[in-house]
């Protein structure tokens, strides 16, 4: 059994008389990539910000390497690289200084400094652009500079909030990977997102907040094992009589089928072959179709079953 | 740790260009602004008359009498003097029947009203009477000399003196420089002392974790608070100390501003009063959660404000002020700053020199102390 590196217990944060976490439970161990996946508004900053002692909180108890963590646990502050939601640098500082700046608030040794500056330079490939001013960086070498600055001084545990918002896919790749080998060598990984595919692909373990609580949590496969749907199949077609969209909903492990813009969306849990069994129907009844989609379940889908909504507007 | 801070503080306040032009244009723009729009108001218009003093003897001073004789008759006198007891010269100043007393005893001493007339006629009295004691003071020994070993050739010195103490006047006279128009200056260094609000602005915000995502992140940090805190203010106001450097020396050595003969001292002034503007943007940035932008209105706003009751914009403001509300020109940071360069040139004593620094410094450390209590916090409500 790894050790446990953060434990959270009966977390209550109120603002005024919304209840931005309500009795939230979390542990997490050595060595995980754990994913803290929910709406906007669903209490992952809050959570994240009352972990570092930055926000006071109304209830429960939080320990961080096995002690309790409060502004003063600079023993803890120290192993701990955090990535805020927003970018926080220095538009007076160049790339490289502002990485230095940051790492100097952990690190006084001006040699093992230096050293790790330059990791950090090259672990996010800001090479080229160490003289340049923040104002002066895309987007996406914006958010590596951020990383840069959380993780020059080699923490036990990174945090990052949504470290990819605005980031085209390429550099989104490139972060997630980045954040593997981080954890590869040897850091714990807290990572909170809205985007399923992410959390997804990089997370061992998850836990998906609505509403301030934690609502499911389980490595991917365990939460996709927790609801029925099984698969679901789309096909792009013109229009669906509603008498045939009745016969397919009687299909055996067929429990939803709807027609919505131009696409039947047909949800199964269990059986084999209800891909087949659908067009056939479509077949004998003579419709047209274009595209065909069978697609295992998402956490989307998780979500969905669980709190009745999807996880985020289709954006 | 600290030398860290510091290095880093340093490279984001200069920078910070905006700002530091701000801070340097402001004065230069400003100062030659005042120049020119005075130059040549003066050089016409001043008739001279005779300057009505009162003198208060300390015991007789014969040689004293027989030079302020000389130089107070015929058309040209200098003076029109009275003698009397400090009393009624002190009355007789209040009732601006006089514009100043001169004090005899081992050596001159003298005392003008507060200047808030804002006349420029009254300005150049003063200048007279000062430049006269400074004058005598100055050339005591030579007058008592002749006064006892060859008393014929007293009135050529006293007349040479006289000449001189003149003739010390004309020059600034044709000019356009009377010293009235100091006052525009003296209010303009202190508004650069207190628009140095806006760099101890940012020491708050960037170290508080409510209100900057850099707070937060350095809050997260393993670094004491208090080290961050402290590395900010000394930076911020050794920017400011070069900034009002550079003012100041560009007010006396371009423009030709005549600060008196102490310079330095209102070198000191001024910084002393960057040191409280400084202090006063720290407290102001750690009130409430507002942003950079509105906070940065405030203390903008609060340096005008306070350099327009000080006289920056309208030069006998702080006697109006002073009619209503005397107690106000003694804890506006603007009046303070402008008075101490006043009380510099136009007193001898360092006494109220002193007070008014006394009064920055008190201000400053009131000011550091709301910053500190608010700032020091690390754990807040919301973010
Ligand atoms: N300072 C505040 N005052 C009042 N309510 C707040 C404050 N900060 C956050 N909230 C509320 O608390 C809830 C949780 O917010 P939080 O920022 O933790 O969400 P999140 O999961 O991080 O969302 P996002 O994906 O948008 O970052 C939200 O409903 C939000 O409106
Ligand atoms: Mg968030």
């Amino acid at each position: 059994m790894a050790d446990t590196i953060v434990k959270i217990e009966n977390l209550v944060k109120r603002y005024k008389d919304l209840i931005a976490l309500d009795h939230l439970d979390l542990e997490i161990k050595q060595g995980e990539v754990f994913g803290l996946l929910g709406p906007n508004g669903s209490g992952k900053s809050t959570t994240i910000n009352c972990l570092l002692s930055l926000l006071a909180f109304d209830k429960g108890n939080i320990e961080i390497f096995g002690k309790k963590m409060t502004p003063d646990n600079y023993e803890a502050k120290r192993n701990i690289g955090i990535i805020m939601q927003n970018v926080a640098v220095f538009d007076e500082l160049t790339v490289i200084e502002n990485i230095d700046y940051f790492c100097g608030l952990y690190i006084k040794d001006k040699e093992e400094r230096r050293k790790c500056v330059q990791d950090a330079i090259s672990f996010t490939e800001l090479h080229d652009f160490t003289k340049f001013y923040p104002k002066k960086l895309s987007g996406g070498l914006l958010r590596r500079l951020n990383i840069a600055c959380g993780i020059a001084h080699k923490p036990k545990l990174i945090i990052l909030d949504e470290p990819t918002v605005a980031v085209d896919p390429q550099s989104r790749n490139k972060i997630l990977e980045g954040i593997q080998k981080l954890n590869e060598d040897g850091a714990t990984i807290i990572y909170t997102s809205h985007y399923m595919e992410e959390v997804e692909q990089i997370c061992t373990r998850i836990a998906i907040m609505d509403k301030g609580r934690k609502i499911a949590e389980g490595t991917k496969d365990e939460l996709k094992k927790m609801i029925k749907n099984t698969e679901t199949v789309s096909v792009e077609i013109s229009a669906v009589p509603d008498d045939i969209l009745e016969k397919i909903g009687t299909l055996p492990h067929v429990y939803s089928a709807c027609f919505i813009g131009g696409k039947l969306e047909v949800k199964c849990s269990g059986g084999k072959h209800n891909l087949i069994r659908i067009l056939n129907v479509l077949q004998e009844s003579d419709l047209h179709f274009g595209r065909v989609f069978s697609e295992l379940p998402t956490l989307n889908d998780v979500f969905l079953e669980i709190t009745g909504k999807a996880l985020r507007d289709s954006d | 740790m600290f030398l860290h801070n510091l290095k880093y503080d340093f490279l984001q306040n200069i920078r910070a260009r905006s700002l530091m032009l701000w801070l340097i244009l402001f004065p230069i723009i400003l100062g030659t602004f005042f120049k020119l729009a005075f130059a040549g108001i003066y050089e016409s218009t001043t008739v001279f008359s005779a300057v009505p003093v009162a003198v208060v003897e300390n015991g007789s001073n014969q040689i004293f009498r027989e030079v302020m004789a000389q130089i107070s008759e015929g058309d040209d006198a200098l003076f029109e003097t009275e003698y009397t007891d400090e009393e009624t010269a002190l009355k007789m100043l209040e009732e601006r029947k006089i514009s100043g007393i001169i004090y005899v005893d081992e050596k001159l001493s003298m005392a003008v009203a507060p200047d808030d007339t804002g006349s420029s006629a009254e300005s150049i009295r003063r200048t007279i009477i000062k430049s006269f004691v400074e004058q005598y003071n100055a050339q005591q020994s030579i007058i008592v000399d002749t006064a006892l070993h060859s008393p014929a050739k007293l009135p050529d010195v006293i007349s040479m003196m006289s000449e001189s103490s003149e003739c010390n006047e004309n020059v600034p006279l044709t000019n356009g420089n009377p010293d009235n128009m100091l006052s525009y200056f003296y209010n303009l260094v202190a508004m650069v002392a207190l628009l140095g609000s806006n760099l101890g602005l940012s020491i708050a915000i960037s170290s508080q974790g409510n209100l900057s995502d850099i707070g937060a992140r350095k809050c997260c940090s393993p670094t004491n608070k208090l080290v961050s805190i402290i590395s900010s203010m000394v930076s911020c106001i050794a920017v400011q100390t070069v900034c009002i450097i550079i003012s100041v020396s560009f007010l006396a050595f371009v423009l030709k501003v005549d600060f008196g003969s102490k310079l330095p001292m209102v070198y000191l002034a001024g910084s002393v009063g960057g040191m409280a503007g400084v202090s006063f943007g720290f407290a102001v940035g750690s009130i409430g959660r507002m942003g950079l932008g509105a906070k940065s209105a405030v203390t903008t706003a609060f340096s005008l404000i306070c350099c327009f009751f000080s006289g920056l914009m309208i030069g006998n403001m702080k006697a109006i002020v002073d009619n209503y509300a005397p107690w106000f020109n003694e804890i506006n940071p603007a009046a303070v700053i402008s008075d101490s360069l006043y009380c510099l040139n136009f007193y001898d004593d360092y006494t109220r020199f002193t007070q008014k620094i006394v009064t920055m410094l008190i201000m400053t450390v009131i000011f550091t102390a709301i910053g500190f209590f608010l700032t020091r916090r690390r754990k807040y409500a919301s973010l």
